[in-house]
């Protein structure tokens, strides 16, 4: 008896929870509700206005508006819109990207919706990168995992297994190395690729929050602790791991190398998986693993960008417009439009199911259950966009010429002073 | 001063030729080459490395079918026409009775008005970029195809005007000298005697302006963004996605891409190579 009262209890938690608006206002809504998005792409942007079509028929007394415009002419227009003429919800990005916006009291501080134990419970993963100084200012609806996407008919043929931990993650590669291959395919020529190398190594020998007070400009480049990250990178430049030449590919173009086996690894996002199956690699032939932990002191944290969905500080309508961002994180909804033949990436909704991939079901576990330092945006979200491209830089060129580092860190040092201040 | 004609050198130096010639133009052709062989080669050719080998799979009908029913190809293509062709119109119409002006007038401003407008010509793009763009946007032109249009209409009028002008003086002066003495007035002169033979020119800077405004990919980025505005040139970007860059797909667009300019070069022949040496010769 008293399983079966739960049992219905939680399941008119559910209904409650995921028609948002209706039950939880115990109202419908009215009034204009207009929303601006850049998915201009046309998977997503079928996806988001399937979404909004659901919205619709939940609240049909409400009169939405939907503007989809250039995922590159967002970038420049944001500022504009949000100021001048503000729709009352617009998607973006967590973290860093949003900071500007929030300190320029753009942004509506939507820490109420946070409150609910619901979302406080379901969407905890992403809870820091929307969070500055301690409120939440808007709410995530996609992410994806990053991580060791790796050729494992190359780790059978070599008897290898999965890495743990460094020791083992450098025994692999040696192995790797001495049977003429290279471990690791990197396109480093439009930078941002090193910055992925940068924020694994640096969040798994320092922990995720030395890697955000470095981002934030807190930090000396000429720390020993970021030395330590360097000389950790350092090992594996010594070894002959990466790819030759690798500035002058672009990620795509270093996809051919871990394809024709002569690189095993490739850290990059779950995106990399669509091509490597293009190309013909069966899912025997590709797996996936978390970064090893370097530091055992540290926990283990994980770069995920975030794409989220903000209400305007000068929005008209709130009330509907925290009414949709409630919608969009819903269980159900997060399901549907992250799912294989929409987004194709992971929900943000701890409760949410992913589909029957196995790179989507071990990348969601992964940041659900096994991310506990926190998880990043990526280096050229975290750091503030002129950080971003001197670092990325230096990197690069750290990849090339390691023993140049100390002349990098000064530069990087000195750009922190100017940047930050 | 000119070279020896080829039939009348020695029998050792003309089958060097014969066997140079193709070499050039396959070294020549090699970029256009590649982009017709990306065309036709299927997305996992680029994954596996296989650039410049033979393509694993015949795709052709499939990237070119996506091209035009899978992708906002077409729409771009329409507003390349909507562009180039109220362009080619405006500067051809306006530079006609500027050069007119300018070509039989003899009043005290003419040669300092004629150089402000062959010295529009020496103005670098880049140095207008902000405030074309700054100007376009108080207008409320900014990415429109009328702003644009009026853009180009305004820049190669400057152009227009050099080489109109300079074939109106080489007309005879008599042809307009007895049209005044029978009291023709001189509107009528205009579109009477001096249109009439004027018609090479026109032909001649039409398809010289038509290959010009289609290949423009400055203004294009600068003055529009999006699907409703943008020509094609700029429009082939629009195959790069969020995270992957469609090469077989940004190939097939560009060749079909070029085949208006390049039909019009073949169809009108005779009239762009008189018109790249008519405006130089005076």
């Amino acid at each position: 008896m008293r399983s079966t009262l739960k049992a219905a209890l939680a399941a008119l938690a559910t209904v409650a929870f995921t028609s948002g608006g209706t039950f939880g206002d115990g109202h419908s809504l009215t009034g204009n509700l207009k929303i601006f998005l850049d998915t201009s792409n046309p998977a997503p942007r079928a996806t988001m206005e399937a979404m909004i079509g659901r919205f619709q028929e939940m609240h049909p007394d409400l009169e939405i508006d939907v503007t989809v415009i250039d995922r590159e002419e967002y970038k420049t227009q944001i500022r504009n819109f949000l100021s001048a003429n503000p729709p009352d919800v617009a998607n973006w990005y967590a973290a860093n990207r949003m900071r500007p916006y929030v300190e320029a009291g753009l942004f509506e501080d939507v820490s109420d919706l946070w409150q609910d134990p619901e979302i406080a419970a379901n969407l905890a993963s992403t809870k820091g990168a929307l969070t500055i100084d301690g409120k939440q200012w808007g709410v995530p609806y996609t992410y994806y995992q990053w991580g060791v996407y790796y050729r494992k008919d190359i780790y059978e043929e070599l008897g290898l297994s999965e890495a743990a931990d460094w020791e083992q993650f450098v025994a692999n590669c040696q192995a790797i190395l001495d049977s003429g291959r290279k471990c690791f395919t990197i396109g480093t020529k439009f930078l941002w690729t090193a910055g992925g190398w940068f924020d694994y190594l640096n969040m798994r020998t320092n922990g995720f929050d030395f890697h955000m007070s470095l981002a934030a400009g807190d930090v000396s480049w000429e720390d020993d602790r970021v030395r330590q990250t360097f000389a950790n990178w350092r090992q594996l430049i010594d070894m002959g791991a990466f790819i030759d030449n690798h500035q002058t590919y672009s990620w795509q173009e270093a996809l051919p190398f871990i394809v024709n086996g002569e690189a095993v690894h490739y850290l990059m996002g779950n995106f990399a998986v669509a091509p490597l199956r293009d190309a013909g690699l069966t899912d025997d032939q590709i797996d996936f693993y978390q970064f090893p932990v370097i530091n055992s002191a540290v926990l283990l944290a994980e770069d995920a960008p975030t794409d989220t969905f903000h209400i305007p500080a000068n929005a008209e309508n709130k009330e509907a417009a925290r009414a949709f961002l409630k919608f969009v994180v819903s269980e159900d909804e997060q399901t549907e439009i992250n799912n294989g033949s929409n987004l194709g990436q992971l929900p943000v909704n701890a409760k949410s199911s992913v589909d029957d991939d196995k790179f989507l079901r071990e990348g969601f576990a992964m940041l659900s259950t096994n991310s506990p330092g926190g998880v990043a945006q990526f280096w050229d979200r975290d750091a503030p966009a002129e950080m971003a491209k001197v670092s990325m830089e230096g990197f690069q060129e750290f990849m090339v010429k390691p023993d140049d580092l100390d002349r990098i860190l000064s530069r990087l040092e000195r750009a922190r002073q100017r940047i930050y201040n | 001063m000119f070279p020896t004609p080829i039939e009348r050198t020695s029998r050792a130096w003309q089958l060097t030729y014969r066997m140079l010639l193709p070499a050039a133009l396959i070294m020549w052709l090699l970029p256009l080459i590649a982009v017709a062989i990306f065309s036709i080669k299927p997305a996992a050719d680029f994954t596996t490395g296989n650039y410049w080998g033979w393509p694993s799979a015949f795709e052709g009908f499939t990237n070119y079918g996506k091209v035009f029913f899978e992708s906002d190809m077409p729409r771009y293509l329409l507003n390349s026409v909507f562009i180039t062709l109220p362009t080619v119109a405006g500067a051809v119409i306006l530079s006609s009775m500027t050069g007119f002006a300018l070509g039989i007038y003899r009043f005290r401003a003419n040669i300092l008005i004629f150089f402000m407008f062959v010295a529009g010509n020496f103005v670098p793009f880049q140095i207008l970029m902000v405030p074309v763009r700054d100007l376009t946007l108080q207008l409320g032109l900014y990415n429109t195809i009328t702003g644009l249009v009026l853009f180009h209409v305004a820049f190669q009028t400057g152009f227009c005007t050099l080489f109109m002008r300079n074939f109106i003086r080489a007309l005879p002066f008599e042809l307009i000298e007895a049209a005044r003495v029978e009291g023709v007035n001189e509107f009528r002169i205009f579109w009477f005697v001096v249109l009439p033979l004027m018609k090479p020119a026109i032909a001649a800077l039409a398809v010289l302006i038509f290959t010009f405004i289609w290949n423009d990919y400055f203004w294009a980025v600068v003055l529009t963004q999006g699907v409703e505005t943008q020509p094609v040139t700029a429009g082939i970007t629009s195959f790069n996605a969020q995270y992957r860059a469609a090469y077989h797909l940004m190939s097939a667009g560009s060749i079909i891409a070029a085949l208006p300019p390049v039909l019009m070069f073949f169809l009108m022949q005779r009239h762009f190579i008189a018109g790249l040496t008519l405006g130089a010769v005076k």
